[in-house]
């Protein structure tokens, strides 16, 4: 390796003997004087002071900061692509709401067979299905939610039009309960079926019927 | 026998005027010094102004930050590094003020080498001329190159000395003289013709 460098170094021969001979550059002679004269007088005015080395983490931490709080900002303020997916998760929700309805309609119905004793299984295989929908779904046995002071809402304003520059996220605030998501629009509510109350009518008529017969035997057993 | 402050080596003298504060000590290290760096940075900046500033500076910043020396380094190679700092500074300081000068002519960019280099032959070997020459063609050497072929070449440092001196690793230092080397042979073509 040295040999190398050598080599390397009688290449350049002519070059480093030229630069050898270069003639030396000497200090003036009021070099020492002037030297000693500025440290008597404390004169050290153009020695810079070292600077702070440049820390990466300072330089970027404003602008980090910047940067997460417009993220943070994008994440949680509501945005009105959120709005139908709301929309779906409380249509969702009424739905396990009249699932859970219907489970407690069947459960009532299947204590009183009992004491018709009229057992069926069909029906306590719906009601064994509707518990598991329940189980997969808690929100659908949900206990009715607070009203939300903050959320509270001027109907008469809305009727009349004169909030209608306000934020029409806040139009949410009619349907729902206070508690529950904004939501911008209103839910189709679905007409009850006639039938379907004519249905829970009869039962329950049966059911009173089927007390009151109950009643009398008890009576007459006495 | 006590022996004279002048005739103790780098290390003792600068030890001296840690522990003692004995301002002799000083004054005879800055007299070693001064020539060698004034060589040193003459040869870096080109300017024989500016170049006795930097030295000033240098001896300024050793009767400061005396302490910041530590025993297991050598004398030379400390205060070359104070020097060849300073002067890597100044010329950044240059090199901005021309950016941002006003009357920024193209004399003060380039030293105008080209021009000499196409004269006589004759003429090119006087001394005093090629030396001029020499020196301006090292300063169009990158500096990063410039550097360690001054401290090699005119100053006659060793590798180790010059890897200290510049942080870097030895081969480092090799490689970067030859390429200064090959760099100031190309420019002074007309010189050394082969």
């Amino acid at each position: 390796m040295n040999e190398l460098y050598n080599r390397e170094e009688q290449k350049f021969s002519n070059l480093l003997s030229d630069l050898k001979k270069l003639p030396k550059i000497e200090a003036p002679d009021n070099f020492e004087f002037n030297l000693m004269t500025r440290i008597e007088n404390k004169n050290f005015g153009q020695v810079e002071e070292e600077r702070p080395k440049f820390n990466l983490l300072k330089f970027l931490a404003p602008s980090a900061a910047v940067l997460a709080t417009v993220l943070l900002f994008f994440i949680f303020y509501p945005q009105k692509n959120d709005i139908p997916t709301q929309i779906a998760n409380q249509s969702k929700a009424a739905d396990s709401q009249s699932i859970a309805g219907n489970t407690a309609n069947k459960n009532f119905e299947s204590l009183f067979s009992k004491e018709e004793k009229k057992s069926s299984t069909p029906k306590r295989e719906a009601v064994s299905q509707s518990n598991q929908n329940i189980a997969q779904n808690p929100s659908a046995v949900k206990s009715p939610a607070q009203f939300n002071q903050r959320r509270s809402v001027a109907v008469d304003d809305y009727i009349s039009g004169a909030n209608s520059n306000q934020n029409p996220a806040l139009r949410g605030n009619i349907v729902n309960s206070g508690d529950q998501p904004i939501v911008d629009g209103f839910l189709v509510e679905k007409k009850t079926d006639k039938k379907t109350i004519e249905k829970f009518r009869s039962e329950l008529d049966s059911l009173k019927k089927a007390q009151a017969k109950a009643d009398s035997l008890k009576k007459a057993g006495k | 026998m006590v022996k004279r402050l002048s005739d103790l080596t780098d290390e003792v003298l600068i030890k001296e005027y840690q522990d003692s504060n004995t301002l002799e000590a000083y004054e005879i290290l800055v007299k070693r010094y001064k020539d060698p760096l004034m060589n040193f940075v003459y040869r870096f900046v080109g300017d024989r102004d500016v170049c006795t500033d930097v030295v000033q500076e240098t001896m300024i910043k050793f009767y400061l930050n005396k302490d910041s020396y530590r025993s297991f380094a050598k004398f030379s190679t400390w205060i070359y590094t104070i020097a060849a700092n300073l002067a890597k500074n100044e010329l950044k300081r240059r090199k901005r003020r021309v950016i941002f000068s006003i009357d920024n002519s193209d004399d003060e960019k380039s030293p105008q080498i080209e021009d000499k280099m196409f004269m006589a032959p004759d003429r090119a070997a006087d001394s005093e001329i090629k030396n001029e020459i020499i020196q301006k063609a090292l300063l169009k050497v990158k500096p990063v190159y410039r550097e360690v072929v001054i401290l090699r070449d005119i100053q006659d440092l060793s590798y180790e000395e010059i890897s200290e001196i510049t942080g870097l690793a030895i081969g480092t230092v090799k490689s970067r003289i030859n390429r200064g080397r090959i760099q100031l042979q190309k420019l002074l073509k007309n010189i050394y013709k082969e």
